[in-house]
């Protein structure tokens, strides 16, 4: 029989993420990636010589030509092996299943997953921002009937899910009203200024029907860096590890088109397959850190990972308290819909987050249960998944 | 241009919509390629497709970035499944806001847009 990934070989030691922000003030991202690497360095208890592996996520602005050696360039960092990960929203969550196979594999001691991006206004709300982000086929075939990017990608799947299940604007919108209540006890989040409620979302502005603008992501500038090592790491230990006990990746589609089904999304797959390595299921975890781009990705989530049923997502929500102090706490640290969406790093700080947590250190928003955390990496309108199973030792 | 793009966009040109057809998967495929995305053999065939079909799913644009959209908005953009089982997108245009709704019977038509013809949609006769 094949060597089979062992649990528990490969743990998060090192976490850096830094305040979200609408001006980058200048820095690019590799700026950003570099103040993110260091303090996950210094937080492992490494030295900059201790990274033996680097895994990024592509450049927001930058060209992706050689990316990963640009980024060891101005690091100055020699790793064995380096690579980037390009899943979209999922890149983040991938480049942590990656390094645990590197660290599995005896490769790597102590791998160095960075994302992070720069925000530019100027380019986001334009033809060229769109097409950026576009396949040829949809540039050919989707685009001359004016597709609003991931808006309109979602609003497809929301409208369906509405039709075929009943769901309703209110529970949809809850998503958002409990994630902002974990935000207010985040410092770093962009929105913690005042809570929310259903009627402030269901009052803003319908962009494309049926999303509210407080159910969509707003884009920003950061980074996260997060480091995976083997035990014995040579590292002073300065936390308790967090192990990486699962994982599970899935893919059906790139544009949601020509996607199998739009309200059941390859999240089912990763996640079975994470629960099958990690020898769980949705009733042991503790916590979950969900992809959330908008309210209705977070919706579907939950019932592709098995919580409930499908097309009952919209009821468990508005049944459940989502919020640190509920029964299946939820993006803790307000998601990306309140704390912004870090180009890359967005769907790291879900691991950011899932990590504090395990170890305890999440402060006033701290979980009471907190041995076993899942986290999904989304990327594309429901296209690219990674689900990770983390786990305190 | 490969040959099928330039195919596809020709027939649109003379108002029909064709599409690909796998002789050997009995599969329509949208969209046009340079094999079949089942099989992978190269060897297809072009049909004209039936023109009927059903609104999957439609989001309603408020908010358009794209320049030659902004007066358009309100729009309906709109996941078309068509009767040979391919899903495409497109338009649904001569509906009302209120009257669409996912599985509406549809019919193809056609618009000029940015100097070529697209297959756009419409309510069907007996909806």
């Amino acid at each position: 029989m094949s060597k089979m990934f062992q649990r528990g070989q490969a743990s998060i030691t090192g976490i850096g993420e830094l305040k979200p922000s609408l001006d980058a003030g200048g820095r690019t991202t590799l700026d950003l990636l570099g103040e993110a690497a260091g303090q996950a360095i210094k937080d492992a208890g490494l030295h900059k010589e201790d990274i033996d592996g680097l895994l990024v996520t592509p450049p927001s602005e930058d060209s992706y030509f050689l990316w990963p050696s640009q980024v060891a360039e101005y690091l100055q960092l020699s790793p064995v092996f380096m690579n980037m990960v390009e899943l979209g929203g999922a890149s983040a969550a991938g480049t942590i299943a990656r390094a645990a196979l590197l660290v599995d594999a005896g490769i790597c001691k102590n791998c160095l997953c960075l994302s992070g991006g720069v925000w530019d206004k100027q380019v986001f709300n334009t033809r060229e921002g769109k097409m950026a982000v576009m396949s040829q086929a949809e540039i050919d075939y989707d685009l001359p009937y004016g597709p609003m990017g991931f808006n309109s990608g979602y609003a497809l799947i929301a409208r369906r899910h509405i039709s075929q299940y009943g769901t309703t604007p209110e529970q949809l919108a809850k998503i958002a009203v409990d994630q902002r209540t974990n935000a207010m006890l985040n410092p770093d989040a962009l929105f913690n200024q005042k809570p929310l409620t259903v009627e402030d979302v269901l009052a803003s502005p319908v962009i494309v029907d049926p999303l509210h603008l407080l159910e969509i992501v707003r884009p920003c500038s950061g980074a996260a860096a997060v480091i995976v090592s083997r035990l014995n790491n040579g590292s002073d230990q300065m936390h308790d590890p967090v192990t990486i006990w699962g994982f599970g990746e899935a893919y059906t589609h790139n544009s949601i088109i020509y996607a199998p089904s739009l309200t059941e999304s390859p999240i089912k797959a990763a996640a079975n397959r994470a629960f099958q390595m990690a020898g769980v299921n949705a009733n042991d975890i503790d916590l979950v850190s969900l992809y959330d781009c908008y309210t209705i990705t977070v919706l579907i989530s939950l019932e592709d990972i098995g919580f409930c049923r499908k097309g009952e997502g919209g009821k468990f929500v508005q049944d459940t308290d989502l919020t640190y102090k509920g029964s299946l706490p939820c993006n803790t640290h307000g998601g990306q819909l309140s704390c912004g969406q870090t180009s890359f790093a967005g769907g790291m700080s879900h691991v950011t987050e899932a990590v504090r947590q395990l170890r305890g250190e999440a402060g006033p928003r701290q979980v009471g249960k907190n041995r076993l955390a899942l986290v999904n990496g989304n990327g594309g309108v429901m296209s690219t998944q990674c689900c990770l199973i983390l786990r305190r030792m | 241009m490969p040959d099928y793009k330039d195919i596809y966009w020709q027939k649109l040109a003379t108002g029909k919509l064709w599409l690909q057809f796998c002789p050997s998967c009995q599969k329509f495929i949208f969209y046009p390629r340079g094999l079949c995305p089942y099989c992978l053999e190269p060897e297809l065939e072009w049909t004209p497709a039936s023109g009927q079909g059903k609104v999957h799913s439609y989001a309603i644009v408020n908010v358009s970035a794209l320049p030659e959209f902004k007066e358009e908005t309100p729009y309906i953009y709109a996941v078309i499944e068509l009767a040979e089982g391919v899903k495409m997108p497109s338009n649904l245009i001569d509906c009302s806001l209120d009257k669409v709704h996912v599985d509406l019977p549809v019919e193809l038509t056609f618009i000029e847009r940015d100097g070529k013809t697209l297959p756009v949609f419409k309510p069907s006769e007996e909806a």
